[in-house]
């Protein structure tokens, strides 16, 4: 007994030991391959990391109104497209303002709003805490400035009131602010940035992309024009303008296309690369030409309507639509066969006919190379057209004309028999030509719901498609939300 | 000892030679030699069974002469002068001695074992008899896991245990059921643990169930705390097999099973001329011309045939005087009834244990298993959606093009996805027995996978029938490889003390535990592999798909964490009647800050062998009663464990002139450091009965279990910045599972024919007791988020509860439609919501409570019986109560097959108030009570014949037994559910019972054979 009693005390006296040492650090485990957020951002390469990452919300595809281009949709530039039964349900319900307000559509395009915020505020709260070059400091803030602006310039169009996020950790029950503040806020986010960006000719090559000062005027002027602010607004725009630095391309279809990126034209855009993954942006995917060549899914149809709006010989007609039998970079459209040509109503009328967003089309052999679209938030043509109506609206219709004129020369690419100047100077009349030269050259990029909200024309031109006054204005807030924030968030009005 | 064989010639020998010994010594008259060589005979008896026993061991004590007996029990011992005392052993019986004096003949009945009598049951740390039980524990023999062709361990359960509920989550070769014991406890992981061989385990799925012993299925809160911090969801103890010491001899055993799967059911869906007629009501494409020319293609008969599978076993086992082994070798092939899908898998088994001294064993259990699977690609859905009217093939022989999904087989031929790799678990221990009492153990087990991934798809394009292309096409070819190994851990030292002294007996244990999981994957994805080959499956630097930071390449941890215990039992018991066990057990697990690292889960039991009690005796009848109860607290933490910690996030954005991508590092998902155990309080009353010798044998139970502070995922507003879909972990979920479980068996023999009945019953009551708790977040519990959400776990309902419109019949008429309110795109001939909260609005507030995924009552039925060499059994099991959300019918996209039932549509007024107009989608295809199916069941689970060819044949090839049987496995179902089965489980608990196009379960015909040599 006793030789074994000598081993097993020993034993015992090892294992004890063992247990009552390292103990406690043995539960001490770290994330693997991640950093917590009490880690980062604490350096200048941090910082730069924490900027870039706001920018890459621009990636997601749920940025650019949740996948979907809704507004186009909504207004009378667009249909949703591709074959018949895709989306019908959802996105469909869209073209004649019967959608409702449990649609992933709203639900992503406004997480992802607020991730970006979230991004943004990481860099505006955190960057200043870190000792780094000041100038580079000042132009990160500058730069989630302008971001932040830029998001909630989307938010606060389309829902109105929002909750104002300018802090890490906002409170869980939070309120929605109203839509006043909210512009209040944009505008003292962009006034910073203006100051600390570079201008545009002052980037390196490799970094164009990035928010420049030109980027922040522009984006401010359009803010002030669409709270009825033109005397701010006319003041921004021809700062752009004044800077010399922007121009308009020669060739329409450049303002969107390949040779075109970060070309003169370019006063804001979103960077990207050919491929179906990191760095892709998925927007003109969405929609590409559907069937052959296959591009896409072929959503955002030009409406007949739009077809109609050019006027005689406007080269911006087959810059703004593909029709079938097109041949575009050697290529003929043939389009999806599960399309029909021509969809009628009852009485015969042309509903829809099936075309393609031009100003999405990237050359290329494959699905992939439409990852690689840049799509410009903010070109020169628009800053000029914003410049053109503060100006008319501030009774300086000759100015204003100067500008618009200079967009209509363009479009003529050199053909003096097409798109004569614009000669009137009677504002209500100018206003309406103004509005109608926005929609020819900013067709199927996103702005013609807003315009027609803003300049109160919606219920007139939309209602035939169901527009309802006091309600259209605003998309719902998504379910979900006000679900989830038991009771804190309210709805837009005549939405439930 | 010796012992020599007494046969007949050596015997008759024997003899001749005595009686020639006895004449001469007759002869001259010496009478010492008569005495000197004696004879004694005389029969051996079981005393339970009244059965002469073989092969009994009949041994002159204190010499090491002896003999055994035979066939018919009989024995001839010869006796020298001295030889005083006679021993007579059997396995299983206690030992007699009987003086030898001058009998010639000495018969023998020996008395059974009182703990062969009386089960042995595993229990966490330790072994005690079923009669000082204080705990809720049900066993299984190796024999009952075997009467099924089971796939893997956990499915040969099913119908077996009352209480435990065994779903298939998929009829795929080498997919895993999911167990749920007592109702469904958690919002997260509600899987029970299993310890196999003392290794702490999520899954065995790689475990033979040839090389199981048993399983103990331990239910209530009394028999799961010493598994205290995992054993929330009840734990399943399996014990593999092993020699016994003494039994100095090796045994061998081959079994065989060759088998045919077939799929039970099609599903009745809309043949050519029947979806045309629809197509053609239904505006848009497509249409056809003549209904009665339009082709027939049957998708399902086109994708399922039948498929093999080959199950083997050779096991050898024995011991000698120190040792014991059990080395097992199993090979099991499964071809799945869709092509290319299939199981491979091949398990070794070495279990030893060595007697070092008498006080100092230790031994091991490994357990190795490659396997290769290959995964089917997702076809079930394609061919339920495929319009009939297409020709799968064109008229050169190639693939055809199907409008909306694609063509299956197509998708069959280009798809290649194989998983392979190795488990390995095993333990070692080392134990070591002092001071009479004390047994000091130290084990380490570990946990060791390696898996590897490979999907390859070639180029391809798929044209349809006229020559044009499809979207159906593969314009690169691509690869991706993933691989992910897994190690854990588990150091475990316990200190038992057993002692009874007069009426008093106690057991205790002591211990303290350490684990450890690691768990990393890596995989990249690469394109324009060069040939389609698998010899060149492989990933280059030329052909890694993307470029630059992140590029189709991952590399992570799926588990980074560890745990400390302390635990502690001690079980009294006195003069067998009264027991009292109190467990406590302390956990600190790395998942949690440090603040609540640490939980106690204490649990107290008790236990009254009535039918010990004096006033019980004259009730001879009643063998066995006994009342016991507990109570207990057990933990729960499986989340991932980086849920406590806010992370950052990697992303890219793209700048300049030549899109360069650069990289970028922003706060990811909010983590929540207030992070602390889950705990579920469990009560269980049991009442054992045994009546007629245990002829009649009933357990009951109630169970009461509240599960409290559950982590569960909860959305968190979007403002917050998280992202869509983003939840953060909070304790916040309470539970409640409750209801009764029974078993009755009754075992008998008439005349030549023993047979046994068992049936089993229990119920659940399952309900959310409340969500949100302390996290400032009331948010509904939402899951199943296939077209929106489609459960709701709130308040009042069980878990995972479907949720949607109810519908009342169709609008007939532009006059019904107006009447009633409706939404926007509702015309007539459409269903009719039903305005639930009567706010004369439709929207999401009248989206109802449609029914629960958990059934309510689960039964099972085995009845067995033996006829001299034959054996037959059966087992039935069912559940009702529970619903089905039929989700692959509503998901609509795009135009796709009907199921039968929509031929009955509505066409006009009055002409059906239950089907509305044929949609290719949209509005009747939103998720409502249409789609809800009753999901009762009743299945013929399995039959088995079998038959023991005389021993007379079996012995002259050197066999001992040898059986040869037929099985079939699901051969009938009654159900209503119109899919392939109504079995639709799921790891999720949010998302149970919804079928989105499972892979389908099949009926399997074995035929088998089992030899013992």
């Amino acid at each position: 007994m006793k030789n074994i009693m000598i081993p097993c005390t020993l034993a015992l006296t090892i294992v004890l030991s063992l247990i009552f040492s390292g103990c406690e650090s043995f539960l001490d485990k770290n994330p693997q391959g991640a950093l917590t957020q009490t880690t980062f951002p604490t350096s200048e390469s941090d910082a730069l990391l924490a900027v870039n990452a706001s920018y890459g919300t621009m990636l997601d595809l749920s940025f650019h109104s949740g996948i979907f281009p809704l507004t186009d949709i909504m207004s009378d530039d667009g249909r949703k497209g591709s074959n018949p039964t895709d989306q019908s349900s959802e996105i469909g319900q869209y073209d004649n303002f019967k959608s409702t307000k449990t649609g992933s559509e709203l639900s992503l395009w406004w997480a992802t709003l607020y991730q970006g915020i979230k991004r943004t505020n990481v860099v505006i709260e955190k960057v200043p805490g870190i000792e780094m070059n000041e100038n580079l400091r000042d132009r990160y803030i500058a730069e989630a400035k302008f971001l932040r602006g830029l998001f909630y310039f989307d938010l606060v169009r389309a829902w109105g009131d929002v909750p104002l996020v300018t802090a890490l950790n906002p409170s869980i029950k939070l309120e929605r602010s109203a839509k006043a503040d909210v512009y209040k806020q944009i505008e003292q986010d962009l006034l910073a940035a203006i100051t600390d960006l570079d201008e545009k000719n002052d980037q390196v090559s490799t970094q164009l992309g990035r928010a420049s000062k030109g980027s922040a005027r522009a984006l401010l002027a359009k803010v002030y024009l669409f709270q009825g602010d033109f005397a701010n607004a006319e003041t921004y725009a021809l700062e752009v303008i004044n800077s010399n630095i922007y121009g308009l391309e020669p060739v329409f279809t450049d303002a969107n296309g390949v040779k075109g990126e970060h070309g003169i034209e370019s006063v804001f855009e979103i960077g990207a690369i050919g491929i179906e993954g990191p760095g892709g942006n998925a927007y003109a995917n969405v929609q590409g030409v559907r069937g052959t060549p296959n591009r896409g899914w072929g959503f955002n149809r030009p409406t007949p309507n739009l077809r109609a709006s050019f006027e005689t010989g406007d080269p911006r007609l087959k810059g703004t639509i593909i029709d079938l039998g097109d041949v575009i970079d050697g290529i003929t459209i043939m389009g999806d066969g599960t399309t029909p040509d021509v969809t009628t109503d009852e009485n015969g009328n042309i509903l829809e006919t099936e075309c393609y967003n031009r100003k999405v089309w990237t050359p290329g052999s494959d699905v992939a190379s439409q990852f690689g679209h840049n799509k410009r938030i903010l070109r020169y043509a628009d800053v000029l057209l914003i410049a053109s109506e503060a100006l008319n609206e501030n009774n300086k219709p000759a100015q204003a004309l100067t500008y618009l004129n200079m967009v209509r020369q363009r479009a003529r690419e050199g053909n003096n028999m097409i798109l004569p100047d614009i000669t009137t100077t009677e504002k209500n009349a100018l206003r309406d030509l103004i509005l109608k030269e926005r929609r020819c050259e900013l067709a199927m990029e996103g702005h013609r719901f807003w315009d027609l909200v803003r300049t109160g024309k919606a219920a007139e031109v939309l209602g035939p498609l169901g527009f309802v006054t006091g309600k259209n204005e605003l998309l719902p807030i998504p379910q979900s939300e006000i679900d989830i924030s038991q009771g804190s968030l309210t709805q837009n009005p005549n939405w439930n | 000892m010796q012992i020599k064989f007494p046969t007949k010639t050596l015997l008759m020998k024997r003899i001749n030679l005595q009686i020639i010994i006895l004449l001469i010594l007759i002869l001259t008259g010496n009478s010492f030699v008569f005495a000197q060589n004696r004879v004694v005979t005389g029969k051996v008896t079981g005393s339970d069974t009244g059965e002469t026993l073989p092969t009994a061991t009949v041994a002159v004590k204190g010499t090491t002469r002896g003999v055994i007996t035979d066939m018919n029990g009989n024995y001839q011992i010869e006796i020298l002068p001295g030889d005083a005392m006679l021993v007579f052993s059997f396995v299983g019986y206690d030992p007699q001695e009987v003086e030898i004096e001058n009998k010639t003949m000495i018969n023998v009945v020996l008395q059974i074992k009182r703990s062969t009598l009386e089960e042995v049951v595993v229990i966490g740390y330790g072994i005690v008899r079923k009669s000082d039980l204080t705990g809720s524990v049900s066993s299984v023999k190796a024999k009952e896991l075997t009467k099924i062709t089971s796939l893997n361990a956990e499915q040969s359960l099913q119908g077996k245990v009352a209480g435990v509920q065994v779903t298939t989550t998929s009829g795929a070769p080498g997919a895993t059921p999911s167990v749920r014991i007592r109702g469904v406890g958690t919002f997260n992981n509600s899987s029970p643990i299993y310890v196999v061989d003392g290794v702490i385990l999520d899954n065995i799925s790689f475990l033979n169930t040839a090389d199981i012993e048993s399983m103990e299925i331990l239910k209530d809160a009394s028999a799961t705390a010493m598994y205290g911090s995992r054993g929330a969801n009840g734990v399943i103890l399996v014990t593999t097999k092993s020699g016994t010491i003494g039994e100095e001899k090796t045994n061998f055993s081959y079994s065989g099973e060759y088998s045919i799967q077939t799929l039970t059911k099609k599903i009745d869906l809309l043949n050519g001329k029947e979806f045309a007629t629809l197509a053609n009501e239904i505006p848009g494409e497509p249409d056809y011309n003549n209904i009665d020319a339009v082709p027939n293609t049957d998708w399902q008969d086109m994708i399922f045939h039948v498929a093999p599978i080959n199950n083997h076993q050779l096991s050898a086992w024995g011991a000698s005087k120190r040792s014991t082994y059990y080395i097992g070798i199993g090979y099991f092939n499964q071809k799945g009834i869709i092509d290319k899908s299939g199981y491979e898998r091949v398990t070794l088994k070495l279990n030893n244990t060595y007697n070092l001294t008498d006080y100092l064993k230790f031994g091991n259990n490994i357990t190795i298993s490659p396997y290769s699977q290959q995964n089917e690609p997702g076809v079930v859905f394609q061919s339920y959606r495929a319009w009939p009217t297409l020709l799968p093939y064109r008229e050169d022989g190639s693939f055809a093009g199907v409008q909306g999904v694609g063509n299956p087989m197509a998708n069959i031929e280009y798809n290649n996805s194989f998983n392979k790799g190795v488990r390995a678990v095993g333990s070692m221990f080392t134990e070591a027995t002092f001071l009479k009492s004390f047994t000091a153990k130290t084990s380490l087990g570990i946990d060791a996978g390696y898996n590897k991934s490979e999907n390859f798809s070639p180029v391809f394009t798929v044209l349809y029938y006229d020559g044009t292309e499809s979207m159906q096409k593969h314009t690169k070819s691509s690869l991706y490889k993933g691989t992910s190994d897994n190690v854990t851990w588990l150091w475990e030292n316990t200190l038992n003390y057993n002692q009874s002294f007069e009426k008093h007996s106690i057991n205790a244990v002591a211990g303290y535990t350490m684990q450890n999981t690691n768990a990393e994957y890596l995989n990249a994805s690469g394109e324009n592999i060069i040939r389609d080959g698998s010899d060149f499956w492989y990933l280059q630097y030329n052909n890694i798909a993307g470029s630059g930071v992140n590029g189709g390449f991952n590399n992570g941890v799926d588990g980074y964490y560890s745990m400390i215990s302390f635990l502690a039992r001690a079980n009294y018991s006195y003069n067998n009647k009264y027991i009292f066990t109190a467990t406590f057990r302390r956990d600190g697990s790395s998942k949690f800050a440090t603040e609540n690292r640490f939980g106690n889960f204490p649990s107290f039991a008790a236990g009254w062998n009535i039918s010990e009690e004096s006033f019980m005796k004259k009730h001879a009848e009643i063998s066995k009663l006994k009342l016991r109860a507990s109570w207990g607290k057990i933990g729960n933490e499986k989340i991932a464990y980086s849920n406590r910690f806010s992370l950052t996030q990697d992303l890219v954005t793209v700048f300049g002139i030549g899109d360069i991508l650069y990289p970028g590092v922003s706060y990811g998902r909010s983590g929540n450091p207030d992070l602390k155990w889950e705990v579920t309080t469990q009560t269980d009353i049991g009442l054992e009965i045994g009546l007629f010798t245990n002829k009649l044998t009933g357990e009951f139970d109630y169970y009461n279990r509240i599960t409290d502070d559950i982590l569960v995922d909860l959305s968190t507003p979007g403002f917050l910045g998280n992202g869509q879909g983003q939840k953060i972990t909070f304790n916040a979920g309470k539970v409640l599972n409750r209801g009764f479980e029974g078993n009755i068996n009754w075992r008998d023999k008439v005349g030549e024919v023993s047979y046994s009945i068992g049936i089993l019953a229990s119920t659940i009551h399952n309900e959310v007791l409340s969500v949100g708790g302390s996290s400032g977040i009331d948010s509904l519990l939402y899951g199943g988020n296939i077209k929106g959400f489609l459960t709701q776990s709130r308040e009042g309902l069980p878990i995972g509860s479907f949720y949607g419109y109810k519908t009342d019949g169709i609008f007939q008429n532009q006059a019904e439609l107006d009447a009633y309110p409706h939404t926007g795109d509702a015309s007539v001939g459409d269903l009719r919501r039903v305005d639930v909260n009567g706010d004369h609005v439709i929207n999401d507030q009248d989206r109802t409570y449609l029914g629960s995924p958990i059934p309510k009552f689960i039964f099972g039925f085995n009845a067995e019986a033996s006829y001299k060499k034959f054996d037959v059994s059966f087992n039935l099991q069912g559940q009702t109560g529970n619903k089905i959300f039929n989700a692959k019918e509503f998901i609509r996209p795009d135009a796709y097959n009907f199921e039968q039932h929509v031929m009955d549509r509505w066409t006009g007024e009055g002409t059906s108030n239950s089907e509305p107009r044929a949609t290719f989608g949209g509005y009747n295809y939103t998720p409502s009570d249409k789609f809800i199916q009753d999901g009762s069941f009743l299945r013929l689970r399995s039959v088995v014949i079998g038959y023991t060819l005389p021993k007379a044949f079996s012995q002259k090839i050197h066999v001992q037994e040898f059986r040869v049987y037929v099985k079939g496995n699901n051969i009938y179902t009654l159900t209503k559910f119109t899919g392939y089965t109504p079995e639709i489980g799921s790891g999720d608990v949010l998302s149970n019972g919804i079928d989105t196009g499972i892979y389908p379960i099949t009926a399997m015909y074995s035929f088998g054979v089992n030899l013992t040599f």
